[in-house]
């Protein structure tokens, strides 16, 4: 049986499940980040409210960019994920109309993406960012396939 | 009879608040209103009692468990406070169900406006100010006006969004053109209609833009931010994303800092979920 579940704000779900399904709705500026490996079939969805953890342990580390992506991949590598084909897809990260460069949460949610990953050579297979949209994203366990909605319509990257 | 007209003639006719809301509304436009009388008018609805209870017992209003009786929170929160949930526990029902003409499902509006209200309040106490007392309903009923417009008079957002996306401005400024009238002022004019107090219509009509607002007002500056820390936060959010814009002046006003917005948007999830529950049931 086809299982949706659910990735809330802050929040992070991993699966080795073909039948299911990671969703994640309503992305404003948060990112959702999905990582897939297609020889272990095992996949996460993460969902990052903002871009940096204030302190160390903090209670909830998928609230944050800069913890919560590398908790999701060593649980991912833990379940049998092999970093090297880990494939990550990221989408959301959207800003307000005339938002100020050092409120844009959206933007400071990938630029602390994009560091982490430089740092540690890891690349981005695929991203849907920006612009005004909201944005519900789907990982479907069987394919790795990333599918986008928003606003009526549905696309993959 | 203009688009415009028709709109907000088809709102006025809609129905008013629970009676109780509305008799202690009016006990407290008296000169001597006074906080017993007050109790027992509350306490005379053992839902209403049950629901300013819980509000007040939740770690945003501070009760944190203590408050027992009706009489307790008034002289512990102020009468003012009170009387602020008395009005949110009147209105909120109305916010709860889906909103299908501008893409919310059942619980999303409330969700939002919810998010608005704690985000207002949390960031007051990360800049270290005192939110005036009708700063959590203004919030509460800042989308007062979709509803009317998506569940009630059932427009569809999407030509309004197309439009937003297509000439680049904001959603409201898309709905005024579509519409002759864009949800924040019809929810004022229809509170207004229902004498809510001019200091929370003054919030409601103004959040999406307070640069524009003939006055400035702490509270709507919140009122302001905490509609784009929940926007951005996605929470409860509709077709319309992010299509809202931000008003530079009244993060100067309040001399709000990215750290101190996130530190409010940290504290807000928390305060979702204890207070979700609670409006979801009214």
């Amino acid at each position: 049986m086809n299982g949706r579940l659910i990735v809330g704000i802050s929040d992070m779900k991993i699966s080795q499940r073909p039948e299911d399904v990671l969703v994640t709705h309503s992305l404003g500026s948060c990112l959702g980040l999905a990582a897939y490996d297609p020889l272990a079939r095992v996949g996460g969805l993460i969902h990052c409210l903002l871009p940096k953890a204030s302190s160390a342990g903090v209670a909830n580390p998928y609230m944050y960019v800069n913890v919560g992506v590398p908790a999701m991949i060593r649980q991912l590598v833990a379940l049998g994920a092999s970093k090297a084909h880990l494939a990550f897809k990221a989408a959301g990260c959207s800003r307000m109309i005339h938002i100020a460069n050092q409120f844009d949460t959206g933007a400071q949610n990938l630029a602390m993406l994009e560091a982490l990953f430089a740092k540690n050579n890891v690349a981005l297979a695929a991203k849907d960012v920006g612009g005004s949209i909201p944005r519900t994203v789907a990982l479907r366990m069987d394919t790795g396939t990333f599918v986008i909605r928003s606003q009526g319509k549905e696309w993959q990257i | 009879m203009s688009r415009r007209e028709e709109i907000i003639a088809k709102a006025k006719a809609l129905p008013q608040m629970p009676s109780v809301v509305q008799r202690i509304m009016a006990y407290l436009g008296k000169q001597d209103a006074d906080v017993n009388e007050l109790a027992k008018l509350i306490e005379y609805d053992p839902g209403l009692t049950v629901n300013v209870l819980r509000m007040a017992n939740s770690a945003l209003f501070g009760g944190c468990g203590q408050i027992a009786t009706v009489r307790d929170a008034l002289f512990r929160l102020g009468m003012k406070r009170v009387y602020q949930m008395v009005i949110a526990t009147g209105i909120a029902p109305r916010a709860k169900g889906a909103v299908k003409g501008y893409g919310l499902a059942p619980g999303d509006l409330l969700r939002h406006s919810v998010a608005v209200a704690t985000g207002a309040e949390r960031l007051a106490q990360a800049l270290a100010l005192q939110a005036p007392p009708h700063t959590f309903t203004a919030g509460l009923l800042s989308n007062i006006g979709k509803t009317v417009l998506g569940e009630f008079l059932a427009v569809d957002a999407a030509p309004i969004m197309e439009r937003a996306a297509q000439d680049t401005i904001s959603f409201e400024q898309a709905e005024r053109r579509y519409l002759g009238i864009d949800h924040a002022e019809l929810g004022a004019l229809l509170l207004e209609h229902w004498s809510l107090p001019p200091a929370i219509v003054l919030c409601v009509r103004w959040r999406l833009d307070p640069c524009s607002a003939p006055v400035h007002d702490l509270g709507l500056d919140l009122i302001h931010l905490g509609h784009v820390m929940a926007t951005m936060s996605g929470i409860g959010g509709g077709e319309d994303g992010l299509f809202y814009g931000v008003c530079q002046e009244s993060i100067e006003r309040l001399e709000a800092t990215p750290e101190a917005m996130a530190a409010a948007m940290e504290m807000l999830l928390g305060d979702l979920a204890e207070l979700e529950p609670i409006f979801l049931q009214l």
